[in-house]
């Protein structure tokens, strides 16, 4: 005869540490006499943990949300590099109801937490361009599927690796993405041609913009098209981010360091 | 004769009797009235302040919490001191009214004190707020700050409102309140004096940076040599000008940009 905890005890046996993604505040308190290390993930820091890994957007997807946390911890040094590890995380509930064993080396690392923490721009930027490519995609403009592309970071360099297409409506204005009525602006402008340039601090430098990079041995998925190669190549060429919304299949992705790091649904959000 | 003379005193004490009743009546009129216009003024005040999101703005300040603890709120009691104070006007014209205060009487000078009694609680009640609020925000503020020290700031903004606070209360009560001034404009003198000494270069560096700002003379993307120093423009604030070049990146105060004057390279 044998029990259910004995059986499912096997799926946190010997782990080096436990994440906990969103814990409620009772429910990590529950946490606070283990040996193991605990480290809490969420959007903000409601509990007080000593080890926390910011997430600055909540992933729909479980396994993004796990790899994105299980990065953080590991960047952070909370974890080593080969520790096995514990999740407890949300699926349908609003509390913590599945638990999933980790191998921290067990999978190709995407470099998620790098694209929000380790790029030039400010993570909170880098969170908001992403939010307001995911409401454009969700919404469309006027109803209508659109494409746009948003450089962030490093606008210096990637203002001199391009070149208007035509007057720069955001010239002498000080916007900031985040700001409440940009969004707006935004979706406005996205049915220009052309990119948006955003600066570290989240300054909008320009619209319109024709990126020329050099495209040469840049490596993205076939099939998506110029957009997506511009947006892959201004990121090789210079340290800024590109986060794109394709036109065709509605999805959002961002680029760094000429690689594809991050793609997302905006239906799902 | 005797009958006439009769007559007379009692017409003359009828006479007396009805303006006096009617004196009376005039009196618990305005008592009456006074005390409906208190109420009203008091449902008005607390549906306005209410309006006027107050409630959600002293939310969590200690002050509230108090006045919580005693089963009420910050809106209702200044709404209920506003009303009562409207009641007590209307008893005393009601009493003076009757003629049962003298003017040099101790009771009457008091009278007279209501308004000023009146103002110097309502200083404190809003000092008291508004030293929360601003201890609430400014501790909010420095929130990212991770430095001990950081916490004394809020403090001692929070006791610099209080203080104004009480003395403008003590003035109004018109207690001699010089040397507390004295003190006030010592502390004023040196947090200007010593702040703006501190922050001199702060200063013109902002007022050059919103010269910049607006008339953007160079924007992100040029290449300009400020001070021997040249480079892409990667971000312009108030304070400073971001300029990279391949191996370094300056932070030039914006006082320099006006001071050196700025080349743009055109290449």
């Amino acid at each position: 005869m044998t029990d259910l905890p004995d059986l499912l005890g096997a799926v946190v046996e010997g782990v080096d540490a436990v994440l906990l993604f969103s814990p409620s505040g009772s429910f990590h308190e529950q946490f606070a006499d283990l040996d193991l290390p605990v480290v809490v993930v969420s959007a903000e820091d409601a509990v007080g943990a000593e080890r926390f890994v910011e997430l600055p957007l909540e992933f729909e997807e479980l396994s993004e949300r796990l790899r994105f946390g299980i990065e953080g911890a590991i960047q952070q040094g909370y974890v080593d590099g080969d520790a096995v590890l514990a999740c407890a995380a949300k699926v349908f509930g609003d509390d913590i109801d599945s638990v999933t064993r980790v191998r921290a080396d067990g999978f190709e690392r995407s470099g998620v937490y790098d694209l929000f923490v380790n790029s030039r721009a400010e993570p909170s930027v880098i969170r908001d361009v992403l939010e307001v490519t995911i409401e454009l995609g969700k919404k469309g403009q006027k109803g209508k599927q659109v494409g746009a592309l948003f450089v962030v970071g490093d606008a210096g360099k990637v203002m001199n690796k391009s070149r208007p297409l035509s007057y720069n409506p955001f010239e002498k204005s000080h916007v900031h993405v985040g700001d409440p009525i940009v969004n707006v602006m935004l979706k406005e402008f996205s049915r220009l041609d052309g990119a948006f340039v955003i600066s570290d601090s989240g300054k909008i430098v320009s619209a319109y913009r024709y990126l020329e990079p050099s495209a040469e041995g840049v490596d993205i998925p076939k099939g998506l098209g110029a957009r997506h190669m511009a947006a892959g190549a201004i990121t090789r060429d210079t340290n800024a981010v590109a986060i794109v919304l394709s036109e065709s299949d509605g999805l959002v992705r961002a680029f760094q360091g000429g690689e594809l790091l991050l793609e997302l649904d905006p239906e799902e959000y | 004769m005797r009958v006439l003379q009769v007559e007379a005193v009692v017409e003359r004490l009828l006479r007396e009797l009805a303006g006096m009743e009617l004196t009376v009546a005039f009196a618990v009129l305005i008592l009456l009235s006074g005390f409906v216009v208190g109420v009203a003024v008091a449902r008005w005040l607390g549906r306005l302040l209410v309006r006027l999101d107050v409630p959600t703005a002293v939310e969590g300040t200690p002050f509230e919490r108090t006045a919580r603890s005693f089963g009420t709120s910050t809106v209702a009691l200044l709404s209920r001191l506003a009303g009562l104070f409207v009641f007590l006007v209307a008893f005393v014209v009601a009493l003076r009214l009757l003629g049962v205060l003298a003017t040099e009487l101790f009771v009457a000078r008091l009278a007279d004190f209501f308004p000023n009694l009146f103002v110097a609680a309502l200083i404190v009640i809003l000092g008291l707020l508004v030293g929360d609020k601003a201890h609430v925000m400014v501790s909010e503020r420095l929130s990212s700050v991770k430095l001990p020290e950081v916490t004394l700031i809020p403090s001692l903004v929070k006791y610099s409102i209080f203080y104004v606070a009480g003395l403008l209360a003590l003035a109004q009560l018109g207690v001699a309140t010089a040397a507390l001034l004295v003190l006030l404009a010592a502390y004023a003198f040196g947090l200007f004096f010593v702040g703006g000494l501190a922050c001199k270069d702060m200063l013109t560096s902002a007022a050059a940076g919103i010269y910049l700002l607006l008339t953007e003379p160079y924007t992100i993307g040029d290449e300009v040599r400020i001070d021997d120093q040249r480079g892409i423009v990667q971000e312009m604030d108030v304070f400073v000008t971001r300029i990279e070049s391949d191996e370094e990146e300056y932070l030039v105060p914006n006082r320099l940009v006006f001071r050196r004057g700025i080349v743009r390279v055109r290449s």
